[in-house]
């Protein structure tokens, strides 16, 4: 089921050779190429990009670097898309510009963009797998200028068809009457349909028809269908408010969490795969021990729960944008953050990984410590606070955590308790948020400063100043190392971010812990914004997890918002093929 | 012992109210009965919070599960009343 061997074009173009600005020589080749793709300043590039050229004539000396931009000029085409194939799959490349002459069509030039397969379609939905094995079945498109073809995950994987696994229905009305009238012939035609027909009806019924402000939803299975949607409730949608992304940090995880969507919805699998791809060797270890029954290291081992928690917030993260949703802005809780920060583009996903990775190796040479949830405020606590004790975060009115090396932390806990104050362990191993974690703070702040961070794209709320994350701290290294040390606000930073706007705060992650928050938050109690959490509240069964996932897809609906059907169909359309592993290994080796 | 007051819904939702912090309590006004915890904004810690506070005030030994077990106020009180 991995795309993780496959290399994607992400963007094709093919122009006639000779007469317009791309030349027959591969000197001429980097300057207009680069301007053909909106890239006028290789500086601009993400890092680790890199220019192949083939099958151009030789002129002199071929460029080995066009104004900082490596370059690498081969005598076909074939060799330079094979190249590039290589070199992404051995990371030395993120992403690959690839210009070939007379390839597939004599007198045209073009251009692709290459990149990993399964980061590319963990990071858009607009992209084209590569089967290097025939160098062939790339649908021609002669002199089209901007030809991209929209990726179907689900060459990776196979439609299914079962009427027992959840759906989602949906459908509208101009008004009332207009919903009862669509609703009353929904229900008849799904009395009179045969179970095995209900996976395949489309997303919204009927098909094709303009939606109406009066809208309804039903999560259902076949069997259930009509009941379903007799009971289903309608809203009147005004102006939808806009989606807010949270994503949780450390003590939500849990073992096989977000498990129902690996391998049963593609743009988590593949962002999931993409994530534990840059973990290397590690990768299917942290894989193994995340959907096993019996995990060789813990899932609240920091050497588990910090990726996996980035793995499965990022996954959802890409999975609600592949349904069109464009948030207006993102909150993460402590690990949370890093997720905010890739999303809002702050970050490469490589580099965000490299980050995660740097963070986990510096905290595991800690002296052992844990967290502690406290239901009391941040001031009523400060009193029993001493050595590296400290406020890890401030999550809710009521609602603090501690955290310290496991001795002392285990003495504010006794104390805490014997004055009568509801105290529970936060499953972590790590002291994270507290001065003891000072020595990895400071040895990953030198591994940052190699790293290249940008300004947000994206509205994106800090946790550690509780403020909209200014390009100041989001170019910091120093800001993302401390977050090691420092303390989370993150009620001041929901606090923000709900006073800017009326948002549906939809929480990407495991479990319902911001969304149990927010909901305390005077502004989700009095209805101008609202909550609403992906998963299940608790672990449960893989079926559970897709229910709770289309149960959110339905509440965005609802609020207003016109998803992406055929993305969202997905949910109950498709499976990771089991035949994909056996499919042919395209490695280096036998590219070469 | 034996009970010799039920706690009822009223009770609960007042002491809720009162874990939450008034000012920040969450909307408990209209028929919240059945409403899961969760959806009322009710995390684990802030119902073991009130779990403790009600086996204060009534004197009751309410078993640590009750959180997990009881996922609306329905439960949770059918479970404190049988409570001994």
């Amino acid at each position: 089921m991995s795309l993780t061997a496959h290399t994607a074009v992400t963007r094709r173009l093919t122009v006639e050779a000779g007469s317009g600005r791309l030349r027959r020589t591969a000197a001429d080749v980097p300057g207009p190429l680069l301007e053909s793709l909106g890239h006028h300043r290789p500086d601009r590039l993400p890092a680790r990009t890199v220019l192949y050229v083939g099958g151009f004539e030789p002129s002199g000396t071929p460029p080995q670097d066009h104004r900082g931009l490596p370059v690498r000029t081969l005598a076909t085409p074939g060799q330079a898309l094979r190249l590039a194939h290589r070199e992404l799959q051995e990371k030395t490349t993120d992403l690959a510009l690839l210009a070939t002459l007379d390839d597939p069509i004599t007198g045209t030039v073009t251009v692709q963009v290459l990149r990993r397969a399964a980061e590319a379609v963990a990071e858009g939905p607009v992209v084209g797998v590569l089967d290097l094995a025939g160098l062939g079945p790339w649908p021609s498109s002669p002199l089209d200028p901007e030809h991209s073809v929209v990726l179907r995950p689900l060459r990776h994987g196979g439609p299914v068809s079962d009427p027992d696994r959840h759906r989602l229905l949906v459908w509208s009305g101009r008004d009332e009457p207009g919903e009862r009238q669509v609703r009353q012939e929904l229900r008849t035609l799904l009395e009179d349909m045969q179970p095995q027909g209900f996976p395949a009806l489309p997303t919204a019924v009927p098909y094709g028809r303009a939606f109406g402000p009066v809208r309804a939803a039903a999560v259902t299975t076949a069997r259930q269908a009509p009941a379903a949607v007799e009971a289903a409730r309608a809203t009147t949608t005004g102006r939808p408010r806009p989606v807010a992304l949270l994503f949780p940090g450390q003590g939500s995880q849990h073992s096989a969490m977000a498990a129902g969507l690996y391998g049963h919805e593609p743009v988590f699998t593949a962002a999931v795969d993409a994530v534990l791809d840059l973990f290397g060797d590690e990768g299917p270890a942290v894989r193994a021990d995340w959907l096993g029954d019996r995990p060789v290291i813990p899932i609240d081992d920091v050497r588990r729960a910090q990726p996996l928690l980035f793995a499965v917030d990022y996954a959802l993260g890409r999975m609600v944008l592949s349904w069109g949703v464009r948030p207006a802005a993102l909150l993460g809780h402590s690990a949370g953050e890093l997720v905010a920060a890739t999303l809002a583009g702050v970050v490469s996903l490589p580099d965000a990984v490299a980050m995660m990775r740097e963070r986990v190796r510096h905290a595991v040479k800690i002296p052992a410590g844990g967290m502690l949830a406290v239901a009391a405020s941040e001031s009523a606590l400060r009193p029993y606070l001493f050595g590296d004790v400290a406020v890890a975060a401030v999550n809710a009115n009521q609602q603090t955590m501690l955290a310290g090396p496991t001795g002392p932390l285990a003495e504010v806990a006794a104390a805490l308790r014997a004055d009568g104050h509801t105290v529970v362990a936060v499953p972590a191993t790590s002291p994270f948020h507290c001065p003891a974690m000072a020595p990895a703070s400071d040895a990953v702040e030198i591994a940052y400063r190699g790293l290249r961070f940008s300004e947000p794209e994206l509205p994106f709320y800090s946790g550690y100043t509780g403020e909209l994350m200014g390009p100041e701290e989001a170019l910091s290294p120093r800001y993302w190392a401390r977050q090691l040390t420092d303390t989370v606000w993150f009620a001041p930073a929901l606090e923000q971010l709900l006073a800017a706007d009326d948002v549906l705060l939809v929480e990407a992650g495991p479990r319902q812990t911001l969304t149990a928050f927010a909901r305390r938050h005077r502004a989700v109690r009095l209805g101008s914004s609202a909550a609403v959490a992906l998963l299940p509240a608790k672990p449960g069964t893989p079926e559970d997890d897709r229910r709770s996932v289309l149960g959110a897809a339905a509440r965005i609906w609802t609020e207003g918002h016109d998803l992406d059907q055929q993305a969202l169909s997905r949910l109950w359309t498709w499976t990771a093929e089991p035949a994909a592993e056996s499919a042919r290994a395209l490695t280096p080796a036998a590219l070469s | 012992m034996p009970i010799t007051t039920e706690v009822t819904l009223a009770d609960l939702t007042r002491m809720l109210r009162e874990s939450a912090g008034e000012e920040e309590g969450v909307d408990l006004d209209g028929d919240v009965i059945d409403t899961p915890f969760i959806d009322l904004g009710y995390d684990s810690l802030a119902l073991l919070q009130v779990i403790g506070q009600i086996q204060r005030e009534y004197g009751l030994v309410i078993p640590d599960d009750a959180v997990v077990d009881a996922e609306t106020p329905r439960a949770l009180l059918a479970l404190i009343n049988t409570a001994s």
